[in-house]
């Protein structure tokens, strides 16, 4: 059979089931096994769906990703969420815009305990809004900054986007965390600035709220110097090479549920709700990893990288004009997908074309994660826009997204930065132990 | 007003406790490894053959329950632009789609563990069969088939009930 026009079909098969509602992973898996066997013989593609789902639910490495989970689920339960706020709110409050600062702030510090964006901007649309409302802050902005503030949750490790990337293209997680380090926290001062120009621009836009005595600052910071600690632990621990990336993970849910019990703060039935919340949510993350190892069998053998690469490099726009192109469908399928989903199909065919054209690809990492979080902001299918909407009701959805207009122009200004300077990205991991 | 749970919650509530619990199992089997690996230069035997293979089932359990509430990602485009007819042809050619895919996986799967015990594979420390661990893990996968024939029943015959997820119990 011709690979190309089985590539094709299968393709558009998988983009068809998809729209029709089957789970993206059992689409990507049904293609994969389908398309091997068309090419080649259904025995060793059956032999393959007994194989490899298998092997993939059982790699230790991959382990990284439950807990990590149950390390973020822990913290919210346990209220550092609300904790992280009034620390954030202590210090940054009193200034004009400085409860929007401080959501950032507070997004900052919780997406370090937690890898999920949806997860940041759920869990402070209930901590952060009631109290940017009661200052007054106009709907769209307090919406708006809470879904900006939300994306830090994958840039700033542990990232749940940027382990399945590392997963998905081999690369190893730890340095990939380390690199979202520096635009991670570029990102939280970005949107702090654009809060402050805010701020300047419209003085009575943002009121200030009332000053902390130093006091009341020094009090809040004792109820989050537990788990800055834990973190800068298992950061700490992963770059000086005294952890693998699951050993870390491992070492933030163990500390995070000592923690939170040595504080009184996690009852048994609520950590029993965060184990079966990190068990909901890898299921559906290994289900996607599953259909997606099966599918990168599938594009193996109609040799589908080769050819994007040799298609894309021979149009002659030049490495960076092919990578503004990868950008831009990432953009483009940000308004359909959501950002697992969108890293787990497209990058075994992406990353083949992005490491011969000579990018370092712990740099593409951090840059495509920033690309496909724009996505959980921008129109129409903003995932965090819908996730705010879920839990303030009383907001409409073009409010939100009239709100996150700001931060997304901030956005593409830092994409344009890390891309000139991927250093920003690759210093750290060059120097880890 | 509170709803007891009905008995098919009830025990797919007792699965996911359990499946979740392994999940806190993998976890400490890790966390004491790393400090005993630390503070006494030591480690607990098998503890990374063990930690994977749990999460292997793990996992496995966990797809089938996220299968039966509808949990695994989709792309909803279509579907929220539907009515709710439309939507339930939609969500009933998925839920084929799923189970056609998922039974053709649990029957090669139980050829894994065949081939698995058939080659005695073992565990690097303590030399544990490991078709064991395959053999449970294949059992959540096996569950997939029972549970997608009754969300679809649930699905054709009852569809105001809406997702499972909305009524199961937790704790």
């Amino acid at each position: 059979m011709n690979p190309d026009l089985v590539a094709i079909g299968g393709f558009v098969l998988l983009f068809v089931l998809m729209l029709l509602r089957v789970p993206i992973g059992i689409a990507m898996g049904l293609i994969g096994v389908g398309g091997f066997g068309l090419m080649g013989d259904f025995g060793p593609a059956l032999k393959l769906l007994s194989q490899s789902p298998i092997r993939t639910a059982t790699e230790a490495g991959f382990g990284v990703i439950p807990m990590f989970l149950l390390m973020g689920a822990i913290a919210s339960a346990s209220g550092m969420s609300r904790e992280l706020f009034q620390a954030a709110n202590s210090f940054l409050g009193h200034r004009r815009g400085g409860l929007g600062m401080a959501t950032i702030a507070a997004c900052a510090g919780f997406a370090a305990i937690s890898g999920s964006s949806v997860a940041t901007a759920a869990t402070f649309s209930a901590v952060a809004y009631p109290e940017m409302r009661r200052h007054n802050y106009p709907q769209s902005f307090a919406t708006g900054v809470i879904a900006a503030g939300g994306t830090l949750g994958a840039m700033i490790p542990p990232s749940l986007v940027l382990a399945v990337y590392g997963i998905i293209t081999q690369q190893d997680i730890g340095r990939l965390y380390i690199a979202g380090i520096i635009p991670g926290i570029l990102a939280a001062s970005m949107y702090i600035m654009t809060i402050s120009a805010i701020a300047i621009a419209r003085p009575n836009y943002l009121p200030p709220g009332q000053r902390s005595s130093w006091g009341a600052r020094w009090h809040a910071l004792r109820s989050v110097w537990a788990i800055t600690l834990l973190f800068l632990f298992v950061i700490g621990g992963l770059y000086g090479g005294m952890f693998t990336a699951t050993e870390a993970a491992s070492m933030g849910a163990g500390g995070a549920f000592v923690i939170a019990v040595a504080r009184r703060t996690l009852t048994r039935a609520g950590f029993v709700e965060c184990l079966v919340k990190s068990l909901r949510t890898t299921a559906a993350i290994f289900t996607i990893l599953i259909g997606a190892l099966l599918f990168g069998y599938f594009l193996t053998v109609t040799q589908t990288p080769q050819k994007v690469t040799q298609l894309l490099t021979g149009l002659g726009f030049g490495r960076y004009g092919i990578l503004a192109i990868i950008m831009l469908m990432y953009l483009v399928l940000g308004c359909v997908m959501d950002a697992m989903a969108m890293i787990i199909l497209t990058i075994p065919v992406v990353f083949p074309v992005i490491t011969a054209l000579g990018f370092d690809p712990i740099w593409f990492g951090v840059i495509i994660v920033m690309t496909v979080e724009l996505g959980l902001i921008h129109p129409p299918v903003g995932m965090n826009v819908f996730v705010i909407k879920s839990v303030v009701r009383d907001v409409k959805i073009s409010t939100i997204f009239f709100g996150v207009i700001p931060f997304v122009i901030t956005d593409l200004v830092r994409l344009v930065i890390l891309i000139a300077f991927p250093i920003l990205a690759t210093y750290l991991p060059e120097r880890m132990g | 007003m509170s709803h007891r749970p009905g008995p098919t919650a009830r025990l797919l509530a007792a699965l996911e406790l359990f499946a979740a619990w392994l999940l806190a199992a993998i976890t400490a089997l890790t966390f004491t490894s790393v400090v005993l690996r630390y503070a006494f230069n030591w480690s607990i035997p098998d503890s990374f053959d063990a930690g994977r293979n749990l999460l292997g089932i793990a996992i496995f359990w966990g797809i089938a329950l996220a299968a039966y509430r509808g949990e695994h990602i989709t792309v909803d485009l279509l579907w929220s632009a539907l009515g709710p007819r439309a939507r339930r042809v939609m969500d009933a050619f998925a839920g084929i789609v799923a189970l056609l895919c998922l039974a053709v996986f649990t029957y090669t799967m139980a050829d894994k563990v065949l081939s698995t015990y058939r080659d005695n594979v073992q565990t690097f420390d303590l030399h544990l069969p490991v078709w064991i661990f395959y053999a449970v893990a294949w059992v959540g996968l096996a569950l997939c088939i029972p549970l997608l024939l009754l969300r679809l029943w649930r699905q054709l015959t009852r569809p105001e009930a809406g997702e499972p997820a909305q009524h199961a119990a937790l704790r």
